[in-house]
């Protein structure tokens, strides 16, 4: 009946929201993770809530806005979600730069939970 | 002492034969995938291995040659492996581009195989 696949909408549903708190109060981004969720950003890796809601509470901007390009959802093996998402942001007054970022959903007691993040500008060795 | 986890040693490893293999003979990329594959090109879904290189098999050039920026790993729920690829490619004489994968990773009788698998062009829209 051209209904979206549950995976994908519960991941555009936790994609939205998770830029919309981004963008808005990135302190409020605790309750998507849970002890056990990793998130590596450009290369950094930090372990459990406190200290991925501290990683980015600490990032050095003010403003932040980001702008989905596309986004794909797939299911995983063990019933979770896979999400990706290609967009662009702009931090403050610095130029646009493209994004990459990727999480895994998995379902805790109802509720979705990010378990696996993983962030990196869209920046090459131009080589 | 320093030595990598074993999810960084397997996503590297990983990471690098399939970007071999899609470079200089994409038909031995099956090895990688099963039954219960899903690959998501461009937006385009593909389950199963017969499906997934059927694509990869008919996609439009001659040479291609991927070239990595940076990869990240992660352990991912039900013990399977989270890794991310930012690079760049050359496709025949096109002009080199930017491009985001991701892969899952799975331990199936001692062989790592891919059971997710997304990639997507470094296009955007800009706004």
């Amino acid at each position: 009946m051209g209904d979206k696949p549950i995976w994908e909408q519960i991941g555009a549903s936790f994609v939205q929201h998770y830029y919309h708190i981004f963008d808005t109060d990135r302190t409020q981004l605790g309750s998507l993770y849970i002890d056990a969720s990793c998130l590596t950003w450009e290369g950094q890796q930090c372990q459990g809530k406190t200290a991925i809601v501290d990683k980015l509470s600490s990032l050095p901007f003010q403003k932040i806005q980001h702008s989905i390009t596309s986004q794909d959802h797939q299911p995983t093996p063990d019933s979770c979600i896979l999400s990706m998402v290609v967009g662009q942001l702009k931090a403050d007054e610095d130029p646009i730069i493209g994004f990459h970022q990727i999480f895994i959903l998995k379902n805790i007691n109802d509720a979705w939970v990010c378990t696996n993040d993983m962030f990196r500008l869209a920046l090459h060795n131009y080589g | 002492m320093a030595e990598r986890p074993m999810w960084e040693q397997v996503g590297t490893s990983f990471v690098h034969l399939y970007y071999q293999r899609f470079d200089t003979s994409r038909v031995e990329l099956s090895a990688l995938y099963t039954d219960a594959s899903c690959l998501s090109w461009e937006g385009q879904q593909f389950q199963g291995k017969t499906a997934i290189m059927e694509k990869l098999m008919s996609l439009p050039f001659q040479k291609i040659q991927h070239s990595i920026t940076s990869q990240d790993h992660q352990p991912a729920p039900d013990n399977c492996i989270l890794s991310m690829v930012v690079g760049q490619l050359k496709v025949d004489n096109d002009p080199v581009m930017g491009f985001h994968q991701l892969f899952v990773l799975k331990n199936i009788s001692d062989n790592w195989v891919c059971t997710n698998d997304i990639f997507r062009l470094a296009l955007y829209n800009f706004a």
